[in-house]
């Protein structure tokens, strides 16, 4: 196993915690994330997470706001890993940046793209069931 | 589409006009009668209507400010692509097609350029409708620890049944109301 310019682990372990950025305040409600905030990106067909959790604060909004570049950051989803794998989908190790990390193995069908979408968004809305929403 | 100033001003005209008879007046005819209930009838339905209308609109001005917000690409900081008009459009006609008593959705960008419509009830409680380029709409739904996902096609004019059948699966008996209409 080895280790990353961050000092963490090129292996996610189960239990550890992840950050979704928001940079929409329409990916959140008062209290919850919405599922799309999880949805991958069509291009590398991933989502890109950070491997951080609620503390230390202040370091989580440095991360995030390097993430967020000239977006606004309003938040982050922070959830396991392993509410990652339960729905079958997978959480990599990605650096650089550091602590960068991605959720694979999104179901893609370029015959059915409303399928593939349906099938995303119900494995996004699992994801969401068990993230907690921390607000800047 | 916002009405224009002269066609409010006309319809204002005649409220106030109907207003005043509804309420009223020295007519004491049977027919004035009749016709002061009717009315009545018609201001109780005019005035439903704009409540109705009210927060379908307020609604859609939220859906427009999404798109404006979600505009360009990379909304996200991850390459999301910006939403598509024709996402925008689409998602207006289900605004506008829901029947009464549907609850009104939350929007969500998705980083495909479509729209998510939300309706959320609790954290495992949630039915999720994605509104693209095309009348094909992705959904999915999840109820405690049961869940489910489909595709229903919309015309433009009518919810697909099974569509509406899952808002109110998930919106009966939930304990974070949404916005009823």
């Amino acid at each position: 196993m080895a280790t990353l310019p961050s000092g963490l682990s090129d292996s996610v372990s189960d239990d550890e915690d992840l950050a979704r950025f928001l940079t929409q305040s329409s990916q959140f409600t008062t209290s919850l994330v919405k599922p799309a905030a999880f949805l991958p990106n069509p291009k590398d067909r991933q989502t890109s997470i950070s491997r951080h959790g609620p503390e230390p604060r202040e370091d989580l909004w440095t991360l995030g706001l390097s993430a967020a570049g000239t977006r606004s950051l309003h938040g982050a989803a922070i959830f396991k890993a392993q509410a990652v794998r339960a729905v079958q989908l997978g959480v990599e190790a990605d650096e650089p940046p550091l602590r960068h990390a991605v959720i694979t193995g999104w179901p893609w069908d370029e015959a059915d793209p409303e399928l593939q979408r349906a099938k995303q968004k119900e494995l996004a809305m699992k994801i969401a069931s068990q993230a907690s929403l921390l607000l800047r | 589409m916002p009405e224009p100033v002269s066609t409010l001003g006309f319809y204002f005209l005649g409220y106030v006009a109907l207003s005043n008879y509804a309420r009223g007046g020295s007519a004491i005819s049977g027919e004035a009668i009749a016709a002061r209930n009717a009315a009545s009838a018609l201001m109780e339905s005019v005035e439903r209507s704009q409540a109705l209308f009210g927060d379908k609109a307020a609604a859609i001005s939220r859906l427009r400010a999404l798109a404006i917000e979600c505009g360009q690409e990379n909304w996200d900081a991850d390459g999301a692509a910006m939403i598509d008009p024709r996402a925008i459009f689409n998602a207006e006609a289900i605004v506008r097609a829901l029947p009464i008593g549907v609850p009104l959705p939350e929007f969500a960008p998705e980083p495909d350029g479509s729209v998510s419509l939300d309706w959320i009830q609790s954290r495992t409680r949630q039915f999720s409708l994605s509104v693209g380029r095309s009348h094909r709409l992705a959904y999915a739904w999840l109820d405690g620890t049961d869940s489910g996902h489909g595709v229903a096609t919309f015309a433009g004019s009518i919810i697909p049944p099974r569509i509406i059948e899952g808002i109110f699966a998930i919106a009966k008996n939930g304990d974070a109301p949404i916005g009823t209409i």
